[in-house]
């Protein structure tokens, strides 16, 4: 159940979105491209100070996007150990990364030794995903969430698909709000639920309510568009405005882009 | 005689041909008018409107809007479909079902945007709609973030910027508080008043004599089993206990309990002079 509230709390919370701060203010199509171009640059760098500025950028971002530092930490490095443990540690050995060893051990009788391209690698590595993360982070954060589907539409992905999307989003929650309550009134008439058997039980007939309903539903939220006049085809406004500090925004992540690569091939040359 | 808007001749209806919700409805409507629909739990008031709005069609009898059967091949017409739906609209029972957009404003331009509304129009009834039903601050909100009397606030505001000529409402008033009923009362007074047709399903016995000119009652038997001016229907304490549709009271004087049925009648009058 505490699964289920944290699901709630993080997809649908949109508190950070509402605020009034620097990313929230701009114009979604902007914004999106703007951590687009970001997240090329992040992705095509072969520089460690480069994405490290980088990912003090994303830091600034989130502080004059009024975001908790504390919580946008948490919320991007929950996400590190996952990937670092399969990815980065394996390539601190020298079966990865052969060069000068550091350190070595053994383990299970095979000698395995970490070399200095290793951890260089693997630290280059781990700041790449926490930037990467970072960005998709800011821009999920401050955006609420049915206008960063709207603004798919600019990659030209058809009405109904963002609609479709959309009512996903709507009905996901009722069906949360759904289980949740079903359960607190479960709670409230048998105090609480006696053993895991029985708890298994009580979902396995709750899911099948649940997709009951969902079935019950749909037919009434079709019944419901029909009468508002849908047929087949949805119509919607497509509305955005964007002012002169989006435009500078994104010439300054152009810029930013362009410097990184630049940076690049002088360090290759 | 005014014109006649709906005519229904032994309507039956059974969902999924198992459950009758529908016995031999007769009924005709006026163009124009004030007509409420009352009755207890389950004896098919939703169904009835559902079917005017031409959602589902009868198994058995006919109806006729305007003098044209509904049926379900009508509505391969998109011309007459386009025509119907802006002519006609729904506030469902169910607010949670109506908002089915991401937020409240989309919801509101929903329907005249699919009915082809101008854009600029569209921008027009927004505006008029959600200051009507002084929800202008929840534009941006999304509708499973708002309180239930909210949202049916907004699934009332979402039908009328359609701007249709029948209203069809499914408690419209059920769990809002009497500052807002009596908003959305004047509102839907008003509309009539300027012609429109109000049809209204509704278990709020208060509300009934402002919001109709004609009740009908349906009865367990799933069908019309009186029809009535409400002053009439009011009075007849006998006939809307038998019906479930009486509030029953009981309160303590001294130390003796009283249980009494009383449709508030009294506070209703009171409150009638204080308003006007
Ligand atoms: N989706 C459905 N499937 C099967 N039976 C249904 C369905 N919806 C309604 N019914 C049945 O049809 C009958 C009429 O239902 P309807 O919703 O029209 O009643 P109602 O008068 O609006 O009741 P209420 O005052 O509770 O809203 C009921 O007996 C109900 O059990
Ligand atoms: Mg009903």
């Amino acid at each position: 159940m505490s699964a289920l509230s944290f699901l709630k709390d993080s997809v649908f919370s949109d508190e950070y979105a509402g605020c009034r701060g620097f990313l929230q203010a701009r114009d979604t199509r902007f914004k999106v491209a703007i951590i687009f171009l970001l997240l090329l640059a992040v992705l095509f760098s072969k520089n460690i100070y480069f994405l490290i500025l980088l990912y003090m950028l994303c830091l600034f971002l989130a502080m004059f996007s009024k975001i908790s530092l504390g919580f946008f930490l948490k919320r991007t490095w929950i996400f590190i150990p996952l990937f670092s443990f399969f990815i980065a540690l394996p390539a601190l050995l020298d079966i990865f990364s052969p060069g000068r060893p550091v350190l070595s051990f053994n383990l299970a009788g095979i000698t395995l030794r970490i070399t200095q391209q290793g951890i260089a690698g693997a630290v280059f590595f781990f700041v790449r995903v926490l930037t990467s993360v970072s960005l998709a982070a800011l821009l999920v954060l401050t955006t609420r969430h049915y206008a960063l589907l709207k603004a798919l539409r600019i990659f030209r992905v058809p009405q109904i698909f963002v609609m479709t999307m959309g009512m996903c989003y709507r009905y996901v929650y009722l069906f949360i709000e759904i289980i949740e309550n079903t359960y607190l009134a479960i709670k409230s008439r048998v105090g609480f639920v006696h053993s895991v058997k029985k708890g298994q039980m009580i979902v396995a007939v709750n899911i099948a309510g649940l997709w009951q309903r969902s079935y019950i539903l749909h037919d009434r939220v079709y019944s419901a568009m029909l009468s508002r006049g849908y047929c087949g085809e949805p119509k919607a406004i497509d509305e955005f405005n964007s002012d002169f500090k989006d435009w500078i925004s994104l010439t300054a992540a152009i810029l930013l882009f362009s410097a990184g690569l630049l940076w690049q091939s002088c360090c290759l040359s | 005689m005014a014109e006649l808007l709906f005519e229904l001749k032994e309507v039956y209806f059974s969902y999924l041909g198992k459950f009758p919700a529908l016995c031999g409805v007769d009924l005709s409507i006026e163009a124009g008018s004030r007509v409420g629909v009352i009755g207890a739990n389950g004896t098919g008031k939703s169904t009835l409107l559902t079917l005017l709005d031409a959602l589902v069609f009868p198994d058995r009898g006919s109806i006729k809007v305007m003098g044209r059967e509904l049926t379900e091949s009508v509505f391969n017409d998109s011309v007459f479909t386009r025509t119907f739906r802006k002519r006609v609209g729904f506030v469902f029972q169910n607010p949670e079902v109506q908002l089915f957009c991401p937020t409240v404003k989309e919801d509101i331009i929903f329907g005249p945007l699919q009915l082809g509304v101008p854009l600029m129009e569209v921008r027009k009834r927004l505006e008029k709609t959600s200051a009507a039903l002084k929800i202008s601050h929840l534009l941006e909100r999304s509708p499973h973030q708002l309180s239930i009397g909210e949202k049916r606030k907004a699934a009332i505001a979402s039908v009328l910027a359609i701007e249709p000529e029948v209203l069809l409402l499914d408690e419209p008033t059920a769990g809002l508080d009497p500052q807002t009923t009596r908003d959305i009362m004047d509102i839907l007074i008003a509309e009539n008043e300027s012609g429109k047709t109000i049809i209204t399903a509704t278990h709020d016995l208060h509300i009934i004599e402002e919001i109709a000119g004609i009740v009908h009652v349906f009865g367990e038997g799933r069908r019309i089993i009186r029809s009535a001016p409400p002053a009439e229907l009011l009075s007849d304490q006998e006939f809307l206990q038998k019906h479930n549709l009486a509030h029953i009271h009981r309160h303590k004087h001294g130390n003796v309990v009283h249980v009494h049925p009383h449709v508030h009648l009294e506070h209703h009058g009171q409150e009638k002079e204080s308003h006007g």
